[in-house]
């Protein structure tokens, strides 16, 4: 159920969320259009990782919506196997790359990037295989096919996650801190395969650390604080001038004399 | 005294074939208590009190008594209504036995695994059910597997608690040797050697495991 061109790729509304007593989304709205790349940066605790997990549903909002193409995520009024049926389908149409990576220890790097192609949509093992080691190619990792990722450095194995995620062929990435589990001198290998997976237009919402790969890769910035987006602007104006004191004071800690 | 050892030749096809019954349940138990303790363990976990509660309940049961009364129950106790041959009691009463052991260990396995995990495998569209069985499950098969082969090597030697409900296995058959030959030590040492040899072969079967699980951890 692919929209017309200018229906958006995502848009949240409203979206609140609480844990306990504690509201950690304030009412968000949202919109990223098909191939945009938004990167939202913000301290921990101002919601940001909340926010993404939120996108596909990892976390339940109490408030407001959040669509995908069109297609609303949360969907309260499904119970049961209705509901598991339609987030999974949701779900298979949105990569997720996570912090810590979450390789699957038991399958070799090839069989973690093929094992939702051959299950979720029935791909012969020939045609996984194709697919697998394309995207491996495409990650720099393909002499890495038959390896565990228990031998795998934490830059290769978030690049095997990234493979993972785009062998759903997904219509949006969601990155969480995608890089902040790792050592500064792998940092760099796996913004290069986001980087390319910009100059692809893949869609993207990516929450992060790295200011400067956000000025760099992003055509939209968020900050966050509070579970409110404080400001949000374009990466040139938001890093470079901040209007609000709140980013000023988060950038000038975080970008030191850059800001 | 001075030890003959003619006798054990003489029973040797009789010993043998011990050795094989032996052999047998131990792998029929092998095979029931593994899979049975997985199945015992998800329901344990992801079903309903009313499910759940009961299945742990004999899972409390068969682990705090007496693997030779929970026999004699089943042999003796339930034999009273329906006759039951003792090699499927056998079968049965061990495989339950360890089971509820095997089940205790693939519990806290599958607990061990990181919700990391089970959310990654949802975020790529898979469902609850897929999840457990793609990806948490092997993953608790891998980590429970030093556990589950110390039990199996326990269970082995439990087997000879079979005999009690006359099922021919080793310590049976010697018994029986024994009777005509009335050469006790001479057998005796003989099944302790094989049972020696069983438990080598399965030490190194187990470190063989062991070496093809760890990278998959």
């Amino acid at each position: 159920m692919t929209q017309t061109t200018d229906t958006p790729m995502v848009e949240l509304k409203g979206v609140k969320k609480r844990f306990g007593d504690l509201e950690v989304l304030k009412g968000i709205d949202l919109r990223v259009d098909r191939g945009r790349i938004i990167s939202i940066i913000g301290p921990s605790g101002s919601g940001k990782s909340t926010l993404l997990r939120s996108v596909n549903n990892l976390e339940v909002i109490d408030e407001g919506s959040i669509l995908l193409d069109g297609m609303q995520v949360n969907r309260p009024d499904l119970k049961g196997l209705a509901y598991e049926r339609h987030i999974n389908h949701i779900r298979q149409n949105m990569g997720m790359v996570f912090q810590h990576f979450n390789l699957f220890p038991h399958l070799s790097t090839l069989e973690n990037v093929t094992l939702a192609p051959r299950k979720l949509k029935g791909m012969n093992a020939s045609g996984a295989r194709e697919l697998g080691m394309e995207l491996l190619e495409r990650v720099g990792l393909a002499d890495k096919a038959q390896a565990y990722p228990s031998s795998l450095s934490g830059g290769q194995k978030q690049r095997v996650a990234i493979a993972r995620a785009l062998a759903m062929q997904p219509k949006v990435m969601l990155f969480d801190e995608a890089t902040s589990a790792l050592d500064p001198e792998l940092v760099e290998e796996v913004n290069l395969v986001m980087k390319g997976l910009a100059e692809e237009h893949m869609t993207m919402l990516i929450v992060t650390h790295e200011m400067t790969f956000a000025r760099d890769v992003s055509d939209w910035a968020m900050f966050m604080d509070g579970g409110v987006v404080v400001e949000a602007n374009t990466p040139e104006n938001l890093f470079s001038h901040p209007d609000q004191e709140r980013t000023q004071h988060f950038l000038r800690k975080h970008l030191g004399a850059q800001a | 005294m001075e030890f003959d050892f003619s006798p054990v030749i003489d029973y040797l096809p009789t010993l043998l074939q011990g050795v094989g019954v032996t052999l047998l349940i131990g792998l029929a138990v092998t095979v029931m208590s593994v899979i049975g303790g997985q199945i015992v363990a998800v329901i344990s976990l992801y079903t309903r009190k009313v499910v759940s509660w009961p299945l742990r309940f004999f899972i409390w049961l068969f682990m705090t008594t007496p693997l030779l009364l929970q026999l004699y129950f089943l042999y003796f106790g339930i034999g009273e209504w329906i006759l039951i041959p003792a090699i499927v009691v056998g079968v049965l009463g061990l495989g339950f036995h360890y089971m509820a052991y095997n089940a205790d260990i693939f519990i806290a396995t599958i607990r061990s695994v990181s919700s990391g995990q089970y959310e990654a495998s949802r975020s790529l569209g898979f469902g609850h059910l897929a999840t457990l069985f793609y990806v948490i499950l092997p993953q608790a098969f891998y980590r429970a597997l030093p556990q589950l082969s110390n039990n199996m090597i326990i269970m082995v030697k439990d087997i000879s608690v079979l005999s009690a409900i006359g099922i021919g296995e080793m310590v049976y058959v010697s018994q029986y040797a024994i009777s005509v030959t009335f050469r006790p030590f001479e057998f005796y040492i003989t099944i302790a050697v094989i049972y020696y040899l069983i438990n080598l072969m399965m030490e190194a079967g187990q470190s063989w495991i062991e070496r093809r699980a760890a990278y998959r951890r």
